[in-house]
Formats: structure tokens, C-alpha cells, sequence
């Protein structure tokens, strides 16, 4: 038997596993436990053990009872040796050791015995740790929002990093700051204008980008070349260039605290990207459909919106999506076309909430929750569309 | 059905003239094959027709009826791609039907039609399929019956089968030549494929260059050429050229050197090429003689052998070129055995120095 690959195995699985009960234990200090109560080499040679026992045991014992053992024996000997720790931070050790045997199962002793296996273990964990250690920076923001906004006032104040929802106080304590942030704050005013604004952005940047894109791709006018390569250049100005003027302007023009406004804002600078992302997709759609649709009695609207248009709903819809977007979560136009409450934007009312009053946090967050809370909703549905609408697309016509 | 006459067309792209004063007149109910090499106007000859391309001078009419500014479908006419560009997003009924729909026919007329062109290409049990549901040569039928079901005066192919593999596309094409006779329709069929052309064809148009070559019907063009390039293109495999001068002429024949070793002497006459002229000597390669006296006689030796079956090609080389040979399936000759070629003096083509036929 080789000792080496075993243990060069042991040593990478335990070094993976340690990392990620590191970074458990960083955050549970947050929560009020103290740094020195860790014992790091404890949880090294632990996590060594267990890796090695593991392969030992191999396939006698059936997967799922080793795993739960080994992990129950590592959270028992963590817990025993530092006896002051919560019940939830040891669950938490628990379900970590889970996922890490769940991982051990991918590896045997023939495995280790080939060629490269000790790199392919590397490798694989450092992946495994790169993933978990994104999902983690990205999605940890997003949780501390969302149990930011089921707290109280008295246990904000109490610890304000507190992870724990408490769920004692029942659904109409939990959803308070929802209730208040639409009842006090008139967030629900809010999203209608946002709602408005974002729909309309999204419809007229549609109207005006589907026959430019069309243009762009399809037909023959002086300056096509021109026009289809400088339909970026807006982008080359920083959008706080653009603002200052537009201020007066709009000032002059009586725009400012209106949501056709925003709209033209929005529409001006989302129509280029949807220019460029829609004529992409027209160009790749046969030119002999259209011509057959002629030769069948269609007229140049025709075409577009009976063989263009329901061809091209894929792109259509991300087009839409991302002007959605961008017009939901826009923030510097509105913020200095917008003063008047009565037409606030959502992103503009937190952050109106935010300077303008001694607004409690909970408040905030339940606001920023509203604002992503669509979108994310929207993403989820239409994701799943656009996968299948492109797979749809890509077959030849 | 219509008859369509094409007066002196032209039409540039940018700079490029594309087709030159072009005249042709295409019988009604006949099927006229547009051929040609790649590049050379044909496919954009039909577009012109179809109104998918502007038409820069001259006119074309349909039926008496110059149809120059008429948008496609005010000219009856039906056409049929390459790509067979069905729409993607309808079922295969839809795709019939777009176009009656859009003539704001009845429920029950569209009904009608769309079945029969169904039963006539026998595509009634995939009516409600989407075309990406279906083969390549289920999507041609799809496309084919899209044109009838429009009942044209006019039936316009672009080139319909070259999507198609080799026995689809033998399949489709006598089904091509059956749904002639069965719809008695003006067909205009472009095709860069000679075999194509012989057997579906009336009337053959080669066009080369955006000018064209000659047109007749397949027989006439196999049997009398009018230049080298027709000479060339139509057969397979094509035609022998041998390089060659006059020697004598008069009224009746021409006297011409064969093969620096002889001479032979032609049954067909030009003006214009007088003795001493250089000329080319055309024949093709199943009107040679293997072993067998004829008017002339040359014997080389032979450097590839194709056994197709059906028939023998040997390959010989003169002056650098190759001259091939038809004989029998059965030909027992392998390569590098020396064989005598005969020249059958009547089935000779000559052609002058500006690649015209003798006559």
C-alpha cells in the first residue's frame, strides 16, 4: 500500500475543510464568540483523521451512515474540546463536515494509485473552495438585507451584526418593516412610478430599437457603416458628464420631477446597446425568410413583425430585460432630476431615506429589499426563457 | 399559364455588371433551366424576375404585362429557395397557408388548398410539425408545396435541390419533372448542375458571365454547342479539347491537323477561320472509339482507369492534357496498357479561335 497519495490527499482535503470552518469561525466571532476560543490545530489534524479514516473504510460501510458518523464525531470532539460554543455554531460545523464527506465520496484508492491524482485533487478543491468562497462574497450582502429587515429597532441595536432571525416575534413582527416602509414611507407610491418608469423605458427603447436595429441590419442608407459603428460612442461619456447639462435642459424645459423625463433619459441610453444587441441577432436570421415572406405578399412591416419579430423574441426579451434593469436600478439621473417626494424613483427614495431623515436601518434594508426583489424575480423567470428560447433559435430555418 | 418575355435587362452591383442585355424568352408551361457556373447571374436573372432585385434597364414581362415596379406578389409568381427558408416559428400548415392568409382568403378555401398541395407532395401527416421537425427532403416538400398551394402563374427554383444528398436529389428531381406535368406551369429552375438541366429541362439557358451562351433544348445544346464554354459545360464528363489548325477548307468540310500525326477532316465550316488558324478540336468522351478504326486514329498509353460500373473512363494525357475516354463496363484495360483511340469524324466539334462553334 502507498502512503504517499494518501497522505498528500489527507493533507489538501483537510487544508480545503479547514478553510471553510476558518471562515465560519471569522463570521461566528462577529456573533459574539471569541477568537481565541478556536482551536485551529484541533481542527486540522480533526479534518486529516477524518479524510484518512475515510479512505480507509472505503466502500464497506455504506456512504451515507460513514459520512453522517465521521461528521458527527468531528462536531462532538470540536464541540467538547471548546466547550463554550453555541448549539447553532456546531449545527453549522455539522452540515460543513457533511458537504466536505459528501465530497470524499468522488475519491478511492484506485483513484489515488493513477497518475496526476494528487493535482486532480488540488485542483478540484481549490475549485470547490473558489465557488464556495464567491457564492458566499455575493449571496452573505444579500442575507444580511433581508434579516437586516425582519429585525426590531431594541435587537439592531443589541448587536448589529446578529445573523439569527428571530422568529419569536411571529409573521406580523417579522414583516413590521415591510408594513412600514409602504404604510409610512409610501414605498408602494415608489414602485408604481419605478414600475411605470421601467415598463416605459423598456417599451419605447423596444419601439425605436427593433426598426433601428432592422436598419442597421438589413437595409442600404448613406452612412450605414457610420452609424452602426458610432451607435457606442455614447458610452465613451461617463454618464456624469452627460448629467450636468441635461440638468439645465431639463430644468428649462419644465422635465425635471417627471417621469417622461426619466423616460427619455432611460430610452437615450439603453438604445444603443439595444441597437447593438438586436441587429446582432437580426443579422443572423436568413435573409431568404424575408424574401420568401415578400414573394408571399408582405410588406416591409409585415416582414418585421410577422418573421422578424416572432424569430427574433429571444433576443427581444434579454434586450428587454436588460433595459429593465437598468432603468430599475438607475440612480444618478434620478436622483438629480428628481426632488419632489411625490415623484421619487425606488432608488431614489432609500436613498432619500437614507440622508434625509434618521431613518432606522430595518427600514432601509425592507426598501432595499422591494427594489431587488422584482428583479431578481423577473431574472429568475426569464432566465429559464432565454435558455430555451436561443437553444430554440440556433436551429437551422 | 403565362409566357415571360425579358427585354435587354441590365444590373449592376456597385461597379460590377452582372447581366448584360439580356434577352430571353420563356415559352408558357414550359420548364426552362437557368445554368451556369457560380458568379454567373444566373440566380440573380431569377431574382429579377421574382422582384427581389431592382432591374437596372430593360423590362421584363409576364403574360404581355411589363411587371418592372410590380412588388413579388402582384407578379403570380411562387418561389422556391435554397435554403427552403420555411419559417421557423409556424407548423408546417401555417407555412402553406401564410400566404393565402395574407391574400385574405376563406377558412375553407385555404383548407383546400393547402391539403391538396399536401396530398400531391405527400406531406399529409406532417402538417402540424414545426420544419425543424422535419428532414431535409421533408422540408423541400414543405417548401415546393408553399409555392403551390398559391396556385402562380410563374413557379420560381433557386437551386432547390443542392441541399438535398445524391439520392434524395435524384428522387426529388423526377418529382420535379412529374409535378410539371401534373400543374402544367411556367417553371423557371436555376441549377449550376449540368445534370440537372438535361433531364428536367425544355429549355436550357447557359448563361456565363452574365451573357448568354446559348439556349435550346438539352438535345440541341448536347449536340450542337455554339462556343467551347456550352461545349464544355454541358456533358459528363465534359468534352475533349484538342488543340489543332486548319489545314484546308471549302464549302463542305474542313480539313484540320490531328495530333500533329494526321489529319482529319471535319463536316463543318466558319467563316471566319482560315487556313493555318489555330482551332480546337471538341469531342466528347463517349463518342470515342477504343480500339476500333475510325475516321482518325492515336495510341497512348493509359494513366488512370475509373470502372464506374455502368462504364469505363480512361484517362490519356496529350501535350500535358488530359483526354478521356468512355468504354464499356466491362473493359478489361488497366493502366498502362496502350490503347488506340478512333475519332468518329461526325461526332467532331470545332471551334475557332474565339471558342465559336463550326457549324
Amino acid at each position: 500500500m502507498k502512503i504517499k497519495p494518501i497522505i498528500t490527499f489527507c493533507i489538501i482535503s483537510s487544508l480545503f475543510l479547514f478553510c471553510l470552518i476558518s471562515i465560519w469561525k471569522i463570521l461566528a466571532t462577529l456573533q459574539g464568540n471569541n477568537l481565541k476560543e478556536f482551536n485551529f490545530t484541533l481542527i486540522f489534524t480533526l479534518g486529516f483523521l477524518v479524510s484518512l479514516t475515510y479512505l480507509i473504510i472505503g466502500n464497506k460501510v455504506h456512504h451515507i451512515i460513514k459520512s453522517i458518523i465521521l461528521s458527527l464525531i468531528f462536531t462532538i470532539v470540536d464541540a467538547y474540546t471548546v466547550q463554550s460554543l453555541p448549539w447553532w455554531y456546531s449545527l453549522a460545523v455539522f452540515l460543513i463536515l457533511i458537504f466536505f464527506t459528501n465530497k470524499l465520496k468522488n475519491y478511492n484508492k484506485e483513484f489515488l494509485y493513477s497518475e496526476h491524482s494528487s493535482e486532480k485533487a488540488l485542483f478540484d478543491f481549490a475549485t470547490l473552495f473558489g465557488i464556495t468562497l464567491f457564492s458566499f462574497v455575493i449571496l452573505f450582502p444579500f442575507y444580511m438585507m433581508v434579516v437586516t429587515s425582519f429585525k426590531t429597532q431594541a435587537l439592531l441595536l443589541l448587536n448589529p451584526l446578529d445573523f439569527s432571525i428571530d422568529i419569536k416575534q411571529g409573521l406580523k413582527g417579522l414583516f413590521k418593516s415591510y408594513y412600514i416602509v409602504f404604510d409610512q414611507y409610501k414605498f408602494g407610491r415608489y414602485m408604481l412610478t419605478s414600475s411605470i418608469v421601467s415598463f416605459g423605458t423598456v417599451i419605447v427603447t423596444l419601439l425605436f430599437a427593433i426598426p433601428a436595429a432592422y436598419a442597421v441590419a438589413r437595409l442600404n442608407f448613406f452612412g450605414k457603416t457610420f452609424l452602426s459603428t458610432s451607435i457606442l460612442i455614447i458610452y465613451m461619456f461617463p454618464a456624469i458628464v452627460l448629467v450636468i447639462p441635461l440638468y439645465t435642459v431639463f430644468s428649462q424645459l419644465g422635465l425635471r420631477n417627471s417621469i417622461l423625463g426619466l423616460l427619455i433619459v432611460y430610452t437615450a441610453t439603453t438604445l444603443p446597446v439595444a441597437i447593438y444587441m438586436l441587429q446582432g441577432y437580426f443579422k443572423s436570421i436568413p435573409k431568404e425568410l424575408e424574401e420568401a415572406g415578400i414573394i408571399d405578399g408582405l410588406k416591409w412591416f409585415g416582414v418585421i413583425f410577422k418573421i422578424i419579430i416572432p424569430l427574433s423574441i429571444p433576443a427581444i426579451s434579454s434586450v428587454a430585460l436588460y433595459v429593465f434593469m437598468i432603468a430599475w436600478n438607475e440612480f444618478l439621473f434620478s436622483l438629480m432630476f428628481l426632488d419632489k417626494p411625490s415623484s421619487f424613483t425606488l432608488s431614489r427614495a432609500i436613498q432619500f431615506l437614507n440622508v434625509g431623515a434618521e431613518t432606522p436601518r430595518q427600514y432601509l434594508m425592507a426598501g432595499s429589499v422591494i427594489v431587488t426583489l422584482p428583479i431578481l424575480i423577473i431574472f429568475v423567470y426569464f432566465e429559464k426563457f432565454l435558455v430555451s428560447g436561443l437553444t430554440a433559435g440556433s436551429v437551422k430555418g | 399559364m403565362a409566357n415571360i418575355s425579358i427585354n435587354k435587362i441590365n444590373k449592376f452591383f456597385g461597379n460590377v455588371h452582372v447581366i448584360k442585355d439580356v434577352s430571353l424568352d420563356i415559352k408558357s408551361q414550359s420548364f426552362t433551366v437557368l445554368v451556369g457556373p457560380s458568379g454567373c447571374g444566373k440566380s440573380t436573372m431569377l431574382r429579377m424576375i421574382a422582384g427581389l432585385e431592382d432591374i437596372n434597364s430593360g423590362t421584363i414581362s409576364i403574360d404581355d404585362q411589363v411587371v418592372n415596379d410590380l412588388p413579388p406578389k402582384e407578379r403570380n409568381i411562387a418561389m422556391v429557395f435554397q435554403s427552403y427558408a420555411l419559417y421557423p416559428h409556424m407548423t408546417v400548415f401555417d407555412n402553406m397557408a401564410f400566404g393565402l392568409k395574407l391574400e385574405k382568403r376563406s377558412k375553407e378555401e385555404i383548407n383546400e388548398r393547402v391539403l391538396e398541395a399536401a396530398r400531391i407532395l405527400q406531406i399529409q401527416d406532417y402538417l402540424k410539425r414545426k420544419p425543424k421537425q422535419l428532414s431535409g427532403g421533408q422540408r423541400q416538400r414543405v417548401a415546393i408545396g408553399r409555392a403551390i398551394t398559391r396556385k402562380p402563374k410563374v413557379f420560381l427554383f433557386d437551386e432547390p435541390l443542392s441541399n438535398l444528398d445524391a439520392a434524395l436529389r435524384v428522387q426529388m428531381r423526377v418529382e420535379l419533372a412529374k409535378l410539371h406535368e401534373q400543374l402544367n406551369a411556367t417553371m423557371i429552375y436555376v441549377t449550376h448542375d449540368q445534370t440537372e438541366a438535361m433531364t428536367l429541362a425544355n429549355d436550357i439557358v447557359v448563361l456565363d458571365e452574365g451573357l448568354v451562351s446559348q439556349k435550346g433544348t438539352p438535345m440541341e445544346l448536347y449536340n450542337n454547342p455554339k462556343n467551347i464554354f456550352v461545349g464544355g459545360f454541358i456533358g459528363s464528363p465534359k468534352m475533349n479539347f484538342i488543340k489543332s489548325k486548319v489545314l484546308s477548307k471549302n464549302s463542305n468540310f474542313t480539313e484540320v491537323d490531328f495530333m500533329g500525326i494526321g489529319k482529319i477532316k471535319i463536316s463543318k465550316i466558319s467563316n471566319t477561320s482560315n487556313e493555318g488558324d489555330f482551332v480546337q478540336i471538341g469531342i466528347r468522351p463517349e463518342h470515342l472509339l477504343v480500339n476500333k478504326n475510325a475516321d482518325a486514329n492515336w495510341e497512348s498509353k493509359v494513366l488512370v482507369v475509373e470502372k464506374l460500373g455502368s462504364g469505363t473512363f480512361l484517362y490519356l494525357e496529350k501535350d500535358g492534357e488530359l483526354l478521356v475516354v468512355q468504354t464499356d463496363g466491362d473493359s478489361t484495360i488497366k493502366v498502362g496498357d496502350t490503347v488506340k483511340i478512333g475519332f468518329d469524324s461526325s461526332r467532331c466539334h470545332l471551334f475557332d479561335k474565339e471558342n465559336n462553334a463550326f457549324i
